[in-house]
C-alpha cells in the first residue's frame, strides 16, 4: 500500500510545480531573495501593534521566521491580505512607499506558492448529496428526461454563496420522503405506466400570477417557442406521459366577451408521449384593433361596446397548429390568455416511442428466457451512468429484486420501472462519494481515480453526470493525461450542458438567483413586471454565456461594448431600433452601458424595492467583484440625518457624507458609497436617468486611495486599472469553491493566485481559468482526515508504522507518506 | 378550500397535547406589543388586538430572554443567531459553512417523544423561500436564518413553503387517498427503504469517518420513514384521512399562502398525524414587502428604523399582520373540536421572535404569546412578566414538560422552570 502513494507525489509535484514556478517567478523570486529582507518591513511598520507584548488583535509579528514559510503559511496569507487590501498598516500609522510595499507583497507571494508547490495540500471536501440543479440534470442526462424534477425538493442551503458546498447539504426525513415520491414520478415517465390516471393540470403565464400586481397589456409572448409573427399568449413545455388523448383548454380574461355563455376554446387531440411544446398566440395582425373608438355623441350614455374584428387565437403543438380559434372581443386587444390547461391522458394507446424509452430499453427481450439477462444488461448500463462508477453484480442483484417484483406484477417493462426507482433512491446516485485508498495514512495526499476526477469535472462545468465520453475515458484511465484533461474541458465547455455552469455558476456568484425574489414598488417602477424580470436574467445569462462560448477574457465581463437585447429591454434601456420579443447582440456606443455594471438584473438586485441604494451596490463591488468585504455595520448606527447643521435638506449623497464624517462609519462607507453613487444614474431597475426628484445626479466618486471616477464608464475603468488583480482573484476564488464544494482555506490562496498568473497568457480568457482550475492541486486531489481516532486507524490499517506517525506535523507526515510509495495510485 | 374530514381518534379522558411554534423575524416594535398592565385582565396592546377573542386561552409572556442569540464575541450576525437560538437556546458556531452547528431544537425534542404515535413525528412549515444566493447574515451560512428547526445540533430541517409538498407529506402523492391503494403504496416505499439502508451500510463501512456523518444523516432519515409507514398501517384501518383537494402552487400574497399554510397545519394537528409543528412567517432577516397592506419596503429595511416614525408605522402594520395570521390560525384551532374540548384547548403554541428590538438587534424581553389550553395545564388571560433575563429555554421547558415529555431537567441555557403558566 505504501507503494501506492509515491507515484500520486511525484504526480503532485508535476500537477502543481506546472504553474506555481513558472519561470517569470523563478527569476523575481530569486532575485529579490538576495537583496530583500522581509523582515525589515515587518519591524519597521508593523511591531508597534503586532508585538509579543500587545499581541493586537491575537497577532504577534515579532520575531517572525521568514524561513520557515511552510509553519506561518496560515499567518503569511493573513499578513499578505492585509497589506494588500491597504487595511494594513491602519489609516494614520506610517507605512511602506508602494515600491517597498509590493517587494514585500510579492517576497511573500513567491515564497507561500513555492511553500505550496512544495508541501502540497489539496484538502478534503466532504461527501456531497446532489442538490436540486444537480440531481434535475443527472436524470435528464441519465433518462433523457428534461422535466426539471429537482424543482419537487426541498429549497437548498448555501454555503460560501453557493448551494454545492457539501458539508450544507443536509438530508432530512422530508428530503428522503421526496427522493421516493419524485423517484416514482420520474420512472413512471421515463418508462411509460399505462395506469397512469387522467390528470388536469394548469400553466399559467408569469405575469398572471402577480395578482394583485401591476398588470399592463404589454401583450408579448412568454416563451422562445413562439412564431415570429405572434402576440400575446404563451408557451410551456409538457411532458405527456402516454400515447394518448389529450384535452387542451384555453381561458381568456380581461373585457366582456359578448354574450354568455363564453365559447370555450377546448380541443381534444391524440398526442404522441414524451416531451412536446404547448403554444397558445394571437397572430399580431389580428390582436391589431381594427376599428376606432367612436366620438361621444350623447355623453350621458356611454356608447354600447363596439365590437372588433375577431382575434385569430392559435393553438399548437411542437411549433405546428392544431387548431385556429377566432376570440371575439371589443378594445384594443384580445382578452388574455389567463390559463392554458392539459388534461389527460384519455383511451391511452400505448407507452410510445419516446427518447426516454429509447436511452433505456438497449435490448427488447426476444422471449421470456432472455428476460431476465436483458434486464441485467439495461440495469448494468443504468447504474454505472447513475452511480458514475463501474458496478458490479452486487450492485445489480438488489436491483434485479426490484425488476422481479414489477415483472410478476406487470409486464418486462414495468420491471425496469420498479428497478429505475430504486437506482433514483440509492446512495450511490444520490451522492458524490470519493474513496480514500485504502489503508492510507492520515494526512495522506492523493490523486483521485480518474471516475473520481470525471465527476469533478461533470459537476463543476454541467452540473450533472458524467457522459458515456468521460466514463470511457476514466475506465481506460486516460482522463487524467494533460492533453486529454484539456481537451475533454474545452469539449465540455462547448457543450450545451455548460448552461449549467452559466445558471448556477453565474446565478450564484453574481446573486442572479435573488432576482427572483425581487420585488420593486409598482408605485415606483411602473414599468417593471414579469417580462422584464425574465428579460433581465435572459440578458446577463446570454453576455455571461457568450463569454464562455466565445472564449473571452472575464475582463470582458466588466467592460465590453455589447450585450443581449429584445425590444422590452432596449426600450427600458433607452436603445432605439430593436424590435420583436426575440434576443439578440446589440453594440453599444454610450460607454456607460456594457458590462455586468449596467445590466438591469445586478443593478435590481442590489436595490431596496422602492430605490436604489448606493451601499447595497457598493457592498455587491466589493463582495463579489473585488473579494474584500465590508464587515458588517456594528449594532448601534446611528441614523442618517435628513437635515444639515443650518437646517437645510440633505440629498441622500450628502446625508452619507454627514454620516462618512463620524470615523467608525468612515471606514467602511469610504470604500462602499463611491462605487454606488457612480451607479446612481440607473434607477432601481436599472433604468438610466439624469436626475432624481428633481435634482441632477452626481455620480462622482473617490476612493481611499485617491482614485476619482465618473459615472458607470468611470467606475468600470478604476475597477480594471487599479483593481484588476482583486477582480481576477475573486473571480478564481469564486470559480474554485464552486468547483470543489467547499470553503478556501489558506493553503487555496497560493492555487488561487497560480491559476490568475497562469492564465495572464491567455489574456484571462475565462477557459484559460477553468483549465488552472482543473489541472490544481485541489481539483486532482484530495487528502485523506487529518483526526482519526486511534481505533479507527487500528481498526482500518494493515500498516504498523503508521501509528508512529499520529502525532507529527501534518506536512511531515504528507511527506513520509510519500517517501515511502512508489506505484500508481490506479482505480 | 373546507375540507370534510372525519375526526382523527382521540379520547376524551386523555387528551393529547399539540404543540406549535410560530416564529416571526427582525422582532417586534416593542411599544406597541407589551401590554401596560400585567396580571389577569390586561389590555391587549394595540399590535396584539387579533388575539383578544382568544384571551381565555393566552398567556403573554415578557421578560424572557435568549442570550446566546447575542454576539459574545463573534460579531455582527443577530439574524442568524436569532433564528438560531429560538428554539434550542445554543449559541451557533459561526461558519458560512464548514461544520454548522446550533443545537437540538425544542420542536424535536418533543417530536421524538410525541412522534412515537403518529406517522409525522413533525411538520416544519414557512411562510418564505430561503434565500437563493449572497451571503445570508454577515459570515453566517443560511441555513441559520432559513429554519428554527434542528434535528440535531449539526442537522437543520428545512421549511416547507409550497402547500402542495405539505399536503403530500401528509396524505402521500399516490394517485388516490384511499386506504388500499396508500398501504400498496407504502410497501412498495418499504423495500426501496431496506435497499438503501443496505446500500448506506455497506458505504459506511467504505468511508473515512469524516464522511460518514452525512450517511448517517440519510441512515436516520430512513429509519424515521419506516416508523412512519410502519405507523401509518396500523392506522390505516382506523384513520379516515380528508377529502382535501390538493393545492397546486405558492399563492402570490401573503394571505392567501399563510391561511392554506395554516389549513394544512390544522389539518395535520387534527388528523393527528403529527402533534408538533415549527412554523415561520419569514425566515429571520426577511426582506419582503409587504404591498397588501402598503408597506413596499423591505421587512428588514423597515425595522432597522432608526427612530423614524414612517417606518416604526411599517414595521408595526406588518407586526400587525402576522398577529393577525396568528389568531387565523387560532381562530380554526377553536372551531375543530377535540375530545371533550376544540383543538386550542388541547394545545400549546408559542408565538414570537428572538428578537426584541430589531432596530437594536436585542435578545432580551422577548415578544412571546403562548396560547392554547394545554389540556387544562395553562391558565390563560395573564400577561406575566418575568424576571430580567430569564432564560426563554425555561419556556420551552416548561412546555415539553407540560406535553408529557418524560421530564427533563435541562434544555440549551435553562436554569429552572417557570411554574407560573399553570396557576397563579
Amino acid at each position: 500500500m505504501r507503494r501506492v502513494l509515491a507515484a500520486a507525489f511525484v504526480v503532485a509535484l508535476g500537477v502543481v510545480g506546472g504553474f506555481a514556478q513558472s519561470p517569470q517567478s523563478i527569476t523575481s523570486s530569486s532575485k529579490s531573495k538576495s537583496a530583500f529582507a522581509p523582515r525589515s518591513v515587518v519591524n519597521k511598520y508593523c511591531l508597534a501593534c503586532h508585538s509579543e507584548s500587545l499581541k493586537t488583535a491575537g497577532v504577534v509579528l515579532e520575531g517572525l521566521d521568514f524561513s520557515n514559510v511552510a509553519s506561518n503559511a496560515e499567518l503569511l496569507e493573513r499578513v499578505l491580505r492585509k497589506v494588500r487590501t491597504g487595511e494594513m498598516p491602519p489609516a494614520g500609522m506610517p507605512r511602506p512607499d508602494p515600491a517597498l510595499e509590493k517587494t514585500f507583497t510579492n517576497w511573500v507571494m513567491s515564497a507561500l506558492g513555492r511553500n505550496a508547490a512544495a508541501h502540497p495540500n489539496p484538502g478534503r471536501a466532504t461527501i456531497r448529496r446532489l442538490n436540486r440543479a444537480e440531481y434535475s440534470n443527472a436524470v435528464r442526462d441519465l433518462l433523457a428526461l428534461d422535466i426539471h424534477p429537482g424543482d419537487l425538493l426541498p429549497v437548498d442551503d448555501s454555503g460560501y454563496g453557493f448551494d454545492n458546498v457539501g458539508s450544507v447539504l443536509s438530508v432530512s426525513p422530508t428530503l428522503l420522503e421526496r427522493y421516493l415520491s419524485v423517484s416514482r414520478l420520474i420512472s413512471r415517465l421515463a418508462i411509460g405506466d399505462p395506469s397512469t390516471k387522467a390528470e388536469e393540470e394548469d400553466f399559467v403565464p408569469a405575469e398572471a400570477r402577480r395578482v394583485g400586481g401591476a398588470r399592463k397589456q404589454r401583450n408579448e409572448p412568454e416563451g422562445d417557442d413562439l412564431p415570429f409573427d405572434s402576440s400575446g399568449g404563451l408557451a410551456f413545455s409538457y411532458y405527456f406521459a402516454l400515447d394518448a388523448e389529450y384535452t387542451l383548454r384555453v381561458k381568456l380574461g380581461g373585457g366582456q366577451v359578448g354574450n354568455d355563455p363564453r365559447p370555450r376554446y377546448e380541443i381534444r387531440v391524440p398526442v404522441k408521449a414524451g416531451l412536446r411544446t404547448v403554444g397558445v398566440t394571437y397572430l399580431r395582425e389580428s390582436a391589431k384593433a381594427e376599428l376606432e373608438a367612436p366620438r361621444l355623441i350623447n355623453p350621458l350614455t356611454p356608447p354600447a361596446p363596439i365590437p372588433s374584428l375577431p382575434a385569430e387565437m392559435d393553438v399548437r403543438l411542437d411549433g405546428v397548429r392544431l387548431k385556429r380559434f377566432e376570440v371575439p372581443h371589443t378594445g384594443n386587444l384580445p382578452p388574455q390568455v389567463t390559463d392554458v390547461l392539459v388534461a389527460g391522458p384519455y383511451n391511452p394507446t400505448g407507452r410510445g416511442n419516446t427518447a426516454s424509452r429509447a436511452r433505456v430499453f438497449i435490448c427488447r427481450p426476444s422471449s421470456a428466457q432472455y428476460e431476465e439477462s436483458c434486464a441485467r444488461k439495461i440495469l448494468a448500463r443504468l447504474s454505472r451512468r447513475a452511480f458514475r462508477r463501474a458496478v458490479t453484480n452486487a450492485d445489480i442483484q438488489p436491483l434485479l429484486t426490484f425488476y422481479h417484483a414489477g415483472r410478476r406484477e406487470g409486464d418486462f417493462d414495468h420491471g425496469i420501472e420498479k428497478a429505475l426507482r430504486a437506482i433514483l433512491v440509492s446512495p450511490d446516485f444520490l451522492f458524490r462519494i470519493e474513496r480514500d485508498p485504502a489503508g492510507a495514512m492520515p494526512g495522506t495526499v492523493y490523486r483521485v481515480s480518474d471516475m473520481e476526477l470525471a465527476s469533478r469535472l461533470s459537476f463543476f462545468l454541467w452540473s450533472s453526470i458524467p457522459d458515456e465520453r468521460l466514463l470511457t475515458l476514466a475506465e481506460g484511465r486516460r482522463l487524467h493525461l494533460h492533453e486529454v484533461l484539456n481537451q475533454q474541458v474545452r469539449r465540455m465547455l462547448d457543450d450545451r450542458r455548460s448552461q449549467a455552469f452559466v445558471s448556477n455558476f453565474a446565478g450564484q456568484w453574481l446573486y442572479l438567483r435573488n432576482l427572483a425574489l425581487a420585488k420593486p414598488d409598482p408605485d415606483v417602477f411602473p414599468e417593471f413586471d414579469e417580462a422584464l424580470r425574465q428579460s433581465f436574467l435572459k440578458e446577463t445569462n446570454l453576455f455571461f454565456e457568450s463569454v464562455l462560448r466565445e472564449d473571452r477574457s472575464v475582463l470582458d465581463l466588466l467592460g465590453t461594448n455589447y450585450t443581449y437585447l429584445n425590444q422590452r429591454l432596449a426600450e427600458h434601456y433607452g436603445i432605439p431600433n430593436i424590435y420583436g420579443p426575440q434576443f439578440r447582440r446589440v453594440a453599444f456606443t454610450d460607454p456607460n452601458r456594457g458590462g455586468l455594471l449596467g445590466q438591469g438584473s445586478i443593478l435590481t438586485v442590489t436595490s431596496y424595492p422602492n430605490r436604489t441604494s448606493v451601499v447595497q451596490r457598493g457592498k455587491w463591488i466589493l463582495e463579489a467583484l473585488l473579494g474584500t468585504p465590508p464587515p458588517p455595520p456594528p449594532p448601534d448606527i446611528p441614523p442618517l440625518k435628513s437635515k444639515n447643521a443650518e437646517g437645510k435638506l440633505l440629498t441622500i449623497r450628502g446625508q452619507m457624507e454627514q454620516h462618512r464624517s463620524n470615523t467608525v462609519c468612515a471606514s467602511c462607507h469610504a470604500r462602499m458609497d463611491p462605487l454606488g453613487f457612480a451607479l446612481e444614474n440607473y434607477d432601481g431597475v436599472g433604468k438610466w436617468r439624469a436626475s432624481e426628484a428633481g435634482t441632477a445626479i452626481d455620480p462622482s466618486g473617490q476612493l481611499p486611495d485617491g482614485t476619482q471616477f465618473v459615472g458607470p464608464a468611470g467606475l468600470r475603468q478604476a475597477l480594471l486599472n487599479g483593481h484588476r488583480d482583486e477582480y481576477l482573484e475573486t473571480v478564481t476564488s469564486r470559480l474554485l469553491t464552486y468547483a470543489l464544494g467547499r470553503g478556501l482555506e489558506y493553503y487555496d490562496r497560493p492555487v488561487v493566485r497560480a491559476i490568475v498568473r497562469k492564465a495572464a497568457r491567455d489574456n484571462y480568457r475565462l477557459s484559460s481559468l477553468i483549465t488552472g482550475i482543473v489541472s490544481s492541486t485541489p481539483f486532482q486531489m484530495r487528502s485523506t482526515p487529518e483526526n482519526v481516532s486511534h481505533q479507527e486507524i487500528a481498526a482500518t490499517s494493515h500498516v504498523s508504522t503508521q501509528l508512529r506517525h499520529r502525532n507529527s506535523s501534518s506536512a511531515a507526515r504528507r511527506d513520509g507518506a510519500r517517501a515511502h510509495a512508489s506505484q500508481k495510485h490506479g482505480g | 378550500m373546507v375540507p370534510a374530514l372525519t375526526l382523527a381518534k382521540n379520547t376524551a379522558a386523555n387528551p393529547t397535547a399539540r404543540l406549535g411554534f410560530v416564529y416571526v423575524p427582525n422582532g417586534i416594535i416593542m411599544e406597541r406589543w407589551t401590554p401596560i398592565s400585567e396580571g389577569a385582565g390586561f389590555a391587549f396592546s394595540p399590535i396584539m388586538q387579533a388575539l383578544e377573542p382568544f384571551s381565555d386561552r393566552l398567556l403573554v409572556l415578557s421578560g424572557l430572554a435568549q442570550v446566546n442569540g447575542r454576539a459574545l464575541g463573534d460579531g455582527a450576525g443577530d439574524h442568524a443567531r436569532a433564528g438560531a437560538t429560538w428554539l434550542t437556546g445554543v449559541h451557533p458556531k459561526k461558519t458560512e459553512g464548514a461544520n454548522i452547528q446550533a443545537g437540538i431544537s425544542a420542536d424535536q425534542i418533543a417530536a421524538r417523544e410525541l412522534g412515537k404515535t403518529t406517522q409525522l413525528g413533525s411538520l416544519e412549515i414557512g411562510l418564505e423561500s430561503p434565500t437563493l444566493a449572497g451571503d445570508c447574515d454577515s459570515g453566517y451560512s443560511c441555513a441559520y436564518t432559513n429554519t428554527i428547526s434542528w434535528r440535531s445540533p449539526t442537522t437543520p430541517n428545512p421549511m416547507e413553503v409550497d402547500p402542495r409538498a405539505v399536503f403530500e407529506r401528509l396524505f402521500g402523492d399516490g394517485d388516490s387517498t384511499d386506504p388500499a391503494s396508500r398501504l400498496a403504496s407504502l410497501n412498495e416505499q418499504r423495500s426501496i427503504l431496506d435497499y438503501v439502508a443496505a446500500d448506506v451500510n455497506r458505504l459506511k463501512g467504505e468511508l473515512a469517518a469524516s464522511d460518514r456523518s452525512k450517511l448517517t444523516e440519510y441512515l436516520e432519515a430512513i429509519r424515521d420513514i419506516e416508523r412512519r409507514i410502519q405507523k401509518a398501517e396500523e392506522q390505516n384501518a382506523t384513520m379516515q384521512l380528508p377529502v382535501m383537494e390538493r393545492p397546486s402552487s405558492i399563492p402570490e400574497e401573503f394571505d392567501d399562502h399563510a391561511r392554506l399554510m395554516m389549513d394544512l397545519i390544522v389539518i395535520a394537528y387534527q388528523t393527528d398525524m403529527t402533534r408538533v409543528v415549527s412554523c415561520m412567517i419569514a425566515r429571520e432577516g426577511s426582506n419582503r414587502s409587504y404591498r397588501s397592506i402598503g408597506v413596499a419596503d423591505g421587512h428588514h429595511s423597515v425595522t432597522h428604523h432608526q427612530n423614524d416614525p414612517e417606518k416604526i408605522e411599517k414595521t408595526a402594520k406588518i407586526n400587525h399582520l402576522h398577529t393577525q395570521t396568528f389568531a387565523y390560525l387560532l381562530e380554526k384551532m377553536r372551531s375543530i373540536p377535540d375530545g371533550d374540548g376544540t383543538l386550542l384547548d388541547h394545545s400549546m403554541i408559542l408565538y414570537g421572535s428572538s428578537i426584541s428590538d430589531g432596530n437594536a438587534h436585542t435578545h432580551d424581553n422577548l415578544p412571546l404569546v403562548l396560547a392554547g389550553g394545554g389540556c387544562g395545564q395553562i391558565k390563560g388571560n395573564r400577561h406575566i412578566r418575568f424576571a430580567k433575563e430569564t432564560p426563554m429555554n425555561n419556556l420551552l421547558l416548561t412546555m415539553l414538560s407540560k406535553a408529557g415529555l418524560h421530564p427533563l431537567s435541562k434544555l440549551g441555557d435553562s436554569n429552572g422552570f417557570l411554574e407560573d403558566i399553570s396557576e397563579v
